[in-house]
């Protein structure tokens, strides 16, 4: 049960977040990749939905006092992972967001919305067990994020939306993940979480009417956290707090670089997290920007929150030698 | 158990499916301008949605309907301003009132919704294009506000008229969607050149205020190199490499053709160039820091023009003894109160004239 319990905790700490877009209000596929491996044979399926806000409108790190401006992404993914042994895993990611736009200016509320499927990502990892230290899970992961959603919607007048309005990125991306757990020798429900994601865009050829190309900026994004655990009323609670830095460089379109897009950001998410029972937990994450330096000016994240179930089927029971 | 979950994260899966094929988008307006009211048909304006421009060439800008807040309640301040000598400004003359409108201000609002005396005037610029053109506000009788659309065609500004919703080009001068289509606007003559020389034209004008009522960073751009950089577009173009894209040229509008004047085409002793286009005559008047334009009638065709621009804004003088103002009023000599016509002319980047217009360029 222990081993669980370090196992569930370290999976808390170990996803990413990232945007999808130049504003940071698309989806947050790799927000929700990076399952741990539970054990040969061992299914992980997840479930969450995630608010995106972005209501804060900043030139470079001053914010501006302008709120007519609203971005707001829904997205529910589901996410499916396997350990083909208890070092070698792989995991998919499917997503459905939509992505609305509100500007409240002279009276009128001006709202578009996009809806539909999200791109699609792919990982596969190899996991590290006490590689550097007692106690400790380090794995690595490659994958990439493959072009599934529409980045080609119009309007209702057959306008096409700009890219950051579409549900995906119309490009092949690359995917390179770090993790590292550790749990304390002092106190084995504490479990100190790392990782690194970088996200190496692809280009889209047809963006616009195939008028031109468009890149997102690539991007990689940092974190570093504490979880732990508490009985509460005989249910397992773990309560975590993540400090993530986002950098994202420039959107290019036509290989040149836009202006607007990019930036650097800190965030502080706490999150808490239910072992409801068996292998089916509930987590609940909320992410607030510490520091946001965007260039020029753009909407910046005003907050995250995002909720979700976790499901392990398990075809042993008694393989869960990940930590050790 | 396990049978049971694949099934249900099946039926989750199709779900998802379904929608992605029905992926919608739903652009809605609620609510009615203060200012002017929607037309009967709706914030559109019009029950026709087409468009006289190919549709496939308009984009979303990014920042949506009003995300630019064009102004609708200018402020203006003194000559003593915070404008460097170098700022370009959009000058604009109405009786004894001169106002100056800033590209520095106009880069964040696009449009400004201003009235001088009895004139409605917009003076609309589109800092991807660099055209600033004064409309007249009076539409058919009815005087409306213009508002930014966050669409763009030839990656040049659509503003939209809030008496009727309906979409309009600014370079073509044009309503292109809803239910003005068609309909062409009317011009003002606008000066654009620097701060420096406008307020040696007109040290008595007023200055668009920064107390605009938006917190916007003033004096920085929101396009960074934009202006300058010949490579760096964000939205899809022709390029005519005839001339360096962003160079700033004077054009000339008929029709469907432009003829574009350079500032290398004047300069100490070369400042008046006179031509027949289509059957207009035309006054072209430029320096290093300004061109400006004016259509004769047959009368003003006859004057022998001399270039006198000194230290005031009397800019011609002719054999008649008639002084013109770089508006091309007569302000003294038999002919005062006397005006050149309009020559629909403007100042913009070179690339977005032959962009909408057939284009030739004087001298080639």
């Amino acid at each position: 049960m222990k081993k669980r319990i370090i196992l569930f905790i370290a999976f808390l700490g170990s996803v990413g977040a990232a945007g999808q877009t130049c504003c940071s209000g698309g989806v947050p596929l790799s927000n929700n990749i990076g399952l741990p491996n539970e054990g040969k044979n061992t299914w992980t399926i997840s479930l969450n939905y995630d608010l995106n806000n972005l209501n804060t409108l900043n030139v470079g790190t001053k914010e501006l006092d302008d709120d007519s401006r609203k971005r707001l992404t829904h997205s529910v993914l589901l996410g499916g992972g396997y350990a083909f042994t208890s070092r070698f895993s792989a995991e998919i990611l499917v997503s459905w967001v939509n992505q609305s736009r509100t500007i409240s200016q002279f009276g009128n509320e001006n709202f578009t919305e996009t809806m539909g499927f999200g791109d699609t990502v792919l990982l596969l990892k190899y996991a590290f067990p006490d590689l550097f230290m007692k106690n400790s899970q380090t794995s690595i992961g490659v994958g990439t994020k493959i072009p599934t959603g529409d980045s080609d919607l119009k309007d209702g007048n057959g306008i096409q939306l700009t890219a950051d309005l579409q549900p995906g990125s119309g490009a092949w991306d690359g995917l390179g993940w770090f993790s590292f757990n550790k749990a304390l020798d002092i106190r084995p429900s504490g479990v100190v979480t790392a990782s690194i994601i970088y996200r190496l865009t692809g280009e889209n050829s047809e963006y616009l009417n195939n008028a031109a190309t468009y890149e997102f900026g690539n991007e990689i994004q940092a974190q570093l956290g504490y979880v732990d655990e508490f009985l509460l009323l005989n249910n397992l609670v773990s309560p975590g707090l993540i400090l993530k830095y986002r950098k994202v460089d420039g959107d290019r379109i036509d290989e040149q670089l836009i202006p607007n897009t990019g930036g650097d950001w800190i965030f502080i998410r706490p999150e808490l997290n239910f072992l409801l029972f068996g292998d089916l937990s509930l987590s609940l994450r909320t992410e607030l920007p510490l520091y946001s330096y965007v260039e020029g000016t753009q909407l910046t994240p005003t907050y995250r929150f995002t909720a979700g179930i976790t499901y392990i089927i398990r075809d042993n029971r008694n393989d869960l030698n990940i930590i050790q | 158990m396990k049978k049971l979950l694949i099934l249900c994260l099946m039926v989750i899966f199709t779900g998802c499916s379904s929608s992605d094929s029905e992926a919608t988008v739903a652009p809605t307006t609620t609510g009615q301008d203060p200012v002017n009211q929607p037309g009967e048909n709706g914030e559109q304006g019009s029950s026709d949605a087409s468009w006289s421009i190919p549709v496939d060439e308009v984009y979303d800008g990014g920042p949506g309907k009003d995300g630019i807040p064009a102004l609708i309640d200018p402020h203006f301040t003194t000559a003593d301003t915070y404008l460097e000598d170098s700022d370009l400004v959009i000058g604009f003359k109405s009786g004894n009132i001169v106002r100056a409108y800033p590209h520095i201000v106009l880069d964040w609002h696009e449009i400004v919704n201003d009235k001088l005396l009895e004139e409605a005037i917009a003076i609309t610029y589109c800092p991807l294009t660099g055209t600033g053109i004064g409309w007249n506000r009076n539409i058919n009788r009815a005087e409306t506000t213009f508002g930014v659309s966050g669409l763009l065609y030839n990656t040049n500004l659509i503003p939209y008229d809030r008496a009727t919703g309906s979409n309009w080009s600014q370079i073509l001068n044009e309503c292109v969607n809803g239910e003005l289509k068609g309909q062409k606007i009317a011009f003002y003559s606008m000066v654009e050149t620097n701060w420096g020389t406008w307020k040696k034209l007109y040290p008595e004008t007023e200055v668009l205020s920064l107390n605009t009522g938006f917190s916007r960073p003033y004096g920085t751009s929101p396009y960074g190199d934009y202006a300058t950089n010949n490579d760096r577009f964000l939205f899809p173009v022709a390029k005519d490499e005839r001339l360096p894209l962003k160079e700033r040229v004077h054009a000339i509008t008929f029709e469907d053709q432009a003829r574009v004047y350079r500032f290398v085409h004047f300069g100490p002793g070369n400042n008046i160039i006179r031509e027949n286009i289509a059957g207009t005559e035309y006054l072209i008047v430029g320096n290093q820091d300004f061109i400006v334009s004016y259509a004769m009638d047959v009368t003003q065709t006859e004057l022998d023009f001399k270039y006198v621009l000194e230290n005031s804004n009397i800019l011609l003088t002719d054999q008649e003894n008639n002084k013109w103002d770089v508006f091309g009023v007569a302000v003294e000599g038999p002919r005062t109160g006397e005006t050149f016509g309009n020559a629909r002319s403007f100042m913009g980047y070179w690339f977005s004239i032959p962009a909408f217009y057939e284009t030739n360029i004087y001298g080639n």
